[in-house]
């Protein structure tokens, strides 16, 4: 279950995260929603390092072993003897091997950036597209309906303009 | 409180911003509807070319490469800027290359689609293009990689798919923004592509740390590219293209040629879009300056080469030049005024580097003379190569001249949809950066330093 408050300036959005966390809500499970990046430690400190960087090492190395495997394999698999050059040539090898490994790393970031970041996602969630146009939202996500009702609460005393949930998409 | 404050309205910005999106006028339809005849008549033109064979072209022996492989260095050259100035500034931090991002990213991913149509163009019997495809089939066949046709192949492949996820990876946060402001259709539409962003705290962390690397990863992609296609001149044995400068020459020159067109479009947009407020002096100023770096070292290279050849006097190599000078002369001096002696004196002067107009024509000019430096790089080493007895020249017919418009034309007609219908200007880095702006200590929680800006 998710709880979001809307709030049209930055100051009283951080003041409901100290107040949420003073109610009992645990750190981990309130969140930000906001059109823009805010620095570090202005709204939600930073929990855990992103993981993605691995996506990109994995895909790299299948890419470089992918591009190597073309040029070289389908090489000795078909030789096509040119004068005194080699089947397998260092170079053109290099290359291929070279761009498939930046191309596959490439698609790894991507993947990995969406597979963190939970996209796609296209269930239902508590959203308000006024956070579009400067608004931020403090997002509460709890299993727990006392829980729940303790943050409704405390976003409405600390000025939230008004609240939403799944079901009531903005 | 900072006057700032007053002036930073997000609902206001973001419609500022997306003004581009609004419903097409007459005029964007007439636009789109020119540039679309004419490549509509480019694609005529290839459809004669395929139907009667390559004899409809002026390719002949000795002139075997003619305005299709020009092409296509140009429009890789051109899409060089793009996304690697974009990557560049993004790592180095600099604050004023917010509202240029998105341009000289589309305009990568707009100019190497349209580099990539030149070698299947080129290629006769275009219908089979797929076998510089390595798949399996049942003659056991493979195609050579040791061709640098299939390094093109596979570095173009490369720079498209990477291009395309650096711009799509910048428009994500952009596209919530769409979406939200959306309704109908285009709510269903923008939604699919924002992939249910919601800008949450981790969201922008990955988001931003995603940004850096692929930044990262796309710059080297960007060099590999243009030096492959610098090695596809370099690695044969043609007198004025076997030289080890020509790969680091060639990405200079790509750069020089993008970051002009990047100047271009920018002063396009910021006038038909109405969009002064975002696009700065300051932005051009510095752009220009960028430009008149990239300049000094393009005739730096250029000199390099021209000086040893001259001093080493080899006379094949010195034909060459010779028939250059005596059959280009005249298109060899716009080429030097163009890419040295223009720009380097004017760049020089800020009231130069800040006049809309002044920029407009320099920029203009130095693609004019990039283009023309690819078809001296081109056509004179092959029409008079090292046997005498089979030198010739080479005019270009009409099919090639439609088709080489046709892709400027499509090119413009890409870029006239895009910023159509995607938001030509980083919506959330702008505002980021107006928010950073603000002046407010303490922000938030925690205390953050306040930005000063030029302008």
């Amino acid at each position: 279950m998710e709880i979001l408050g809307i709030f049209k300036t930055l100051e009283p959005a951080a003041g409901a995260i100290n107040q949420l966390i003073a109610a009992g809500v645990a750190e981990d499970q309130i969140t930000s929603l906001s059109s823009v990046p805010y620095p570090e430690g202005v709204l939600i400190p930073e929990r855990r390092k992103p993981a993605f960087y691995l996506s990109t090492l994995v895909f790299g190395v299948f890419g470089a072993l992918t591009g190597f495997a073309l040029a070289a394999g389908t090489a000795w698999l078909y030789p096509l003897r040119t004068g005194d050059k080699p089947i397998i040539s260092i170079f053109p090898v290099g290359l291929i091997t070279y761009e498939l490994m930046m191309l596959f790393a490439i698609i790894g970031t991507l993947i990995g950036m969406f597979w963190t970041m939970g996209l796609p996602d296209f269930k239902p969630r508590a959203y308000a597209a006024e956070i579009s146009d400067g608004a931020i939202g403090i997002l509460v996500t709890t299993g727990d309906e006392d829980e729940l009702n303790r943050a409704r609460a405390t976003l409405i005393a600390a000025g939230a303009e008004r609240l939403c949930t799944e079901e009531e998409e903005g | 409180m900072n006057t700032r404050v007053e002036r930073y309205d997000a609902a206001r910005m973001n419609r500022a911003m997306l003004s581009s999106m609004r419903p097409p006028t007459f005029r964007w339809y007439l636009l789109a509807l020119v540039l679309g005849a004419v490549v509509a008549f480019g694609l005529y033109a290839f459809t004669v070319q395929a139907t009667t064979g390559m004899g409809v072209t002026g390719i002949n022996r000795p002139v075997m490469w003619g305005i299709y492989i020009i092409s296509f260095v140009f429009w890789v050259g051109l899409s060089h800027s793009g996304t690697m100035v974009s990557a560049i500034l993004r790592l180095s931090q600099a604050s004023w290359r917010r509202p240029i991002l998105r341009g000289a990213e589309a305009m990568t991913v707009f100019s190497i689609a349209v580099a990539g149509l030149f070698p299947l163009i080129h290629l006769g019997r275009n219908w089979i293009f797929y076998y510089l495809l390595p798949y399996p089939n049942q003659y056991g066949l493979w195609p050579n990689f040791r061709s640098p046709l299939l390094f093109d192949m596979v570095a173009i492949n490369t720079y498209i798919i990477g291009s395309s996820i650096f711009l799509y990876i910048g428009l994500l946060p952009d596209l919530a923004v769409v979406r939200d402001l959306s309704s109908g259709w285009r709510k269903k539409f923008y939604g699919f592509l924002a992939m249910g962003w919601r800008g949450s705290a981790e969201q922008w962390r990955i988001f931003s740390r995603g940004s850096t690397l692929l930044a990262c990863l796309i710059i080297p992609v960007a060099v590999s590219v243009h030096s492959i296609v610098a090695w596809d001149f370099a690695v044969t044995l043609v007198p004025g293209w076997h030289s080890t400068i020509f790969a680091p020459y060639f990405v200079i020159g790509a750069i020089t040629s993008g970051v002009a067109a990047v100047i271009t479009l920018m002063i396009v947009i910021r006038k038909l879009f109405k969009l002064e407020e975002f696009l700065l002096p300051l932005h051009f100023d510095n752009m220009a300056k960028l430009l008149l770096a990239v300049c000094l070292l393009w005739s730096y290279f250029y000199f390099a080469e021209v000086f040893t050849t001259w001093y080493a006097h080899k006379p094949i190599e010195w034909e060459i030049f010779s028939f250059m000078a005596d059959r280009y002369g005249s298109i060899f001096f716009i080429m030097i005024l163009g890419n040295t002696i223009v720009p380097i004196i004017g760049l020089c002067f800020r009231r130069v580097r800040r006049s809309q107009i002044a920029l407009l024509v320099i920029t203009l000019l130095i693609n004019l003379a990039m283009f023309i430096e690819r078809f001296l790089i081109v056509v004179p080493s092959l029409s008079h190569k090292n046997i005498p007895f089979i030198w010739g020249s080479y005019t270009p017919s009409w099919v090639e001249v439609a088709i080489g418009t046709a892709a400027f034309a499509l090119f413009f007609l890409l870029y006239t949809l895009f910023a159509k219908f995607f938001p030509i200007l980083a919506i959330t880095d702008v505002r980021e950066q107006e928010e950073a702006l603000l002046g407010n200590q303490p922000l938030g929680r925690t205390q953050v330093k306040t930005l000063v800006n030029e302008e």
